[in-house]
């Protein structure tokens, strides 16, 4: 009796503690002290925008809810993800890009900015603050934590939450337009993108059937389900996503299922990590199906699918192409 | 007198080195006299010379308190690693034994895959439930190893290795079926501090005293523990309520810990090890040495971990592991002292 007594006051004890520490308001992000002790360097005095007209405050909401306030457009921008950096550059902004994370590789001109991390999550803070940017912009693969840790520093970070339809994405690009002074790059980006989509649309009119793809993001095999771009684009590009139908984003298969829906395409997201049509052929099992039997297995640059940025309409055309090549002759 | 003293003086003065190198050490390069003159007029309170007031950021609001976070961080493995074998009586027990890594996975894993609002308690959510997890395992395990009025060491070991495995499968469920979170869950239990700042040392600081602190006193029951539980009993040491106690305060420094920087292995199991083949095993001079030696040894795997891949960093687990296990063998070839444990 007394001994419960005695683990029930640890309890008690060690849950308290932990209210009262989180209570204390130093921790709290928002309100913290550290942001006003920034040195003067830290924030670079944007003069005039590019077009030399008077610079307006810019005032808007992130995909965190939180309401970000520029002095004006952002001259000296740190990307955090490869599809932002897409966006960045697509739009005009490139030149005001002063730092990327490690995996932006497109376009080749993101190759030359300064590398600031970020494999397994992880970012160099203090090259960060060492590049003194006015904007960080940060996408829906990054923690909130991570916003939190940076925005403590003093640093201005402005979080693009994913895009799930092409609007959304749209609407993403036209609000880093807004952010960086780019109104009418960001515009002509998001107008060329729609009308490649049209077109596209047009084309499939026509179309009788929606043959079925398989989408390998792995070997292992995984592949994509609803809520993904990968299953979005299939279906825009008049196929139908083998995935479809799974209860996750991302899922592992088993060949059995693969059998049984028998795709008649098998397109290849991992050819970049060595996955070719000899190394499917070669996989025990797999020449049983249809696709493997008419060779109907494409290597694909997976990233015209997976980074949620300009180029996605690309991977839109490409898909159109391989399922129905009828429509674009 | 002089001879008592050289263990604290050669550990402080290691630990003194550390974070002198991880203050001047990192991906921006400061020369050693920019640094200098930063810490000088730090202590002068005198102005910064110009063109220096970014690096002078950079080293009091990034690598510093980066560098105090992992000194704690390390001191608690190191501390609690300690108390852990002396617990046992068990050469192969760690702070993780009875389950406070796989409670802080599971928890932190579990937070992780709900969105929280970008709010104070949506930010706190990973690191808070991480150390409740933990802390709840560590209890749980211990219920279930209690038979009548005693808690046996295989049951708790055997209960807590169970638990683990659980938690563990539990938490590889979590992240296979969750929307896109692998990265982040792996990053964090490879361990490594992502939330690095002067809060995050104020949110831990107070259970590493609590903790440590007990174990800090408790020197001398670890030694008569030593000489089993009947005899120490004899010995006039109330053995299950001291045990209890130390598991308890360990365990508490452990999560605290682990719920802000992640998993971090083996420098628990290797820290009292190294010290107990070079200072010898009394557990009074034992557990301030490996929270000195524990605190020491993580920063300077934490400066290979930030540096080796530049600008990349690489989880510190991989490190403490990588760098940890040669040098572990190393002063265990080395030592003549053979039947040290």
């Amino acid at each position: 009796m007394v001994k419960m007594m005695f683990r029930r006051s640890i309890i008690l004890l060690i849950s308290l503690s932990l209210i009262l520490t989180a209570c204390s308001p130093n921790l709290n992000p928002t309100t913290n002290p550290t942001v006003t002790e920034v040195p003067a360097t830290l924030a670079i005095p944007t003069g005039t925008a590019i077009t030399g007209a008077p610079v307006k405050p810019i005032t808007m909401v992130d995909g965190l809810g939180r309401e970000i306030e520029l002095p004006g457009p952002a001259q000296r921008i740190i990307s955090l993800t490869p599809a932002t950096t897409e966006i960045l550059f697509a739009i005009g902004a490139g030149t005001q890009v002063v730092g990327r994370d490690t995996f932006s590789d497109y376009p080749a001109e993101a190759g030359s900015v300064t590398d600031i991390g970020g494999s397994m999550g992880k970012y160099n803070t203090e090259a960060m603050v060492n590049l003194q940017p006015d904007l960080i912009v940060a996408g829906g693969i990054n923690p909130p934590e991570l916003v939190a840790s940076l925005e403590s520093l003093g640093l201005q970070v402005f979080f693009l939450a994913n895009p799930t339809t092409l609007d959304e994405l749209y609407t993403s690009i036209k609000t880093v337009g807004d952010l960086t002074g780019n109104k009418s790059g960001a515009a002509d980006v998001v107008a060329k993108m729609d009308s490649k989509v049209k077109e596209i649309d047009t084309k499939l009119i026509g179309i009788t059937e929606r043959p079925m793809l398989y989408y390998e993001l792995d070997a292992t095999p995984f592949t994509a389900g609803p809520g993904t771009f990968v299953d979005l684009l299939i279906t825009r590009a008049g196929g139908t996503n083998f995935g479809a139908n799974m209860d996750s984003a991302w899922a592992q298969i088993s060949l059995e299922q693969l059998l049984l829906a028998d795709p008649a395409f098998i397109i290849l997201g991992d050819s970049a990590y060595g996955e070719t049509v000899a190394t499917v052929t070669a996989r025990p099992g797999w020449n049983a199906l249809t696709a493997v039997k008419d060779l109907k297995i494409f290597p694909f640059d997976d990233n015209l699918v997976s980074r949620p940025g300009p180029r996605l309409v690309d991977g839109l055309e490409a898909l159109a192409h391989l399922i129905h090549p009828e429509a674009f002759k | 007198m002089q001879k008592h003293l050289l263990p604290y003086l050669t550990n402080l003065g290691l630990l003194l080195v550390a974070v002198i190198l991880s203050l001047a050490i990192g991906s921006v390069f400061i020369s050693p006299a920019q640094l200098w003159q930063i810490l000088r007029s730090w202590l002068s309170h005198s102005s910064l010379p110009a063109g220096l007031e970014t690096f002078s950021f950079i080293i009091s609001d990034i690598r510093l308190p980066r560098t105090v976070l992992v000194l704690l961080t390390g001191a608690a493995l190191g501390g609690s690693g300690t108390a852990y074998q002396g617990l046992f009586r068990n050469p192969l027990a760690d702070p993780y034994l009875i389950g406070v890594a796989s409670g802080a996975g599971l928890g932190a894993v579990l937070a992780m895959s709900i969105r929280w609002p970008y709010t104070f308690w949506g930010l706190l959510a990973v690191p808070m439930s991480a150390f409740l997890f933990a802390m709840l395992t560590v209890m749980l395990v211990y219920s279930l190893a209690r038979v009548g009025r005693t808690v046996p060491t295989t049951n708790l070991i055997l209960s807590g290795v169970a638990f683990s495995a659980f938690a563990t499968a539990l938490t590889s469920y979590l992240i296979i079926s969750s929307q896109g979170e692998v990265r982040r869950a792996l990053g964090w239990l490879m361990g490594g501090a992502s939330q690095n700042s002067w809060q995050t040392v104020l949110a831990i600081l107070p259970y590493l005293v609590i903790g440590l602190g007990f174990l800090l006193m408790n020197g001398h029951a670890l030694n008569l523990l030593q000489f089993g539980d009947d005899q120490a009993q004899q010995l006039g040491l109330p053995v299950m309520r001291t045990k209890t106690l130390l598991l308890l305060a360990a365990s508490l420094a452990t999560a605290a810990a682990v719920s802000f920087s992640g998993i971090i292995g083996f420098i628990g199991l290797i820290v009292p090890h190294v010290m107990r083949l070079w200072w010898g095993a009394d557990y009074r001079r034992l557990l301030p040495l490996s929270i000195l030696a524990g605190g020491g040894f993580l920063i300077l795997a934490d400066i290979l971990a930030r540096s080796v891949m530049r600008p990349q960093e690489l989880p510190v687990g991989i490190v403490t592991a990588l760098a940890g296990a040669p040098f572990f063998l190393w002063v265990l070839r080395r030592s003549k002292n053979q039947g040290y444990w």
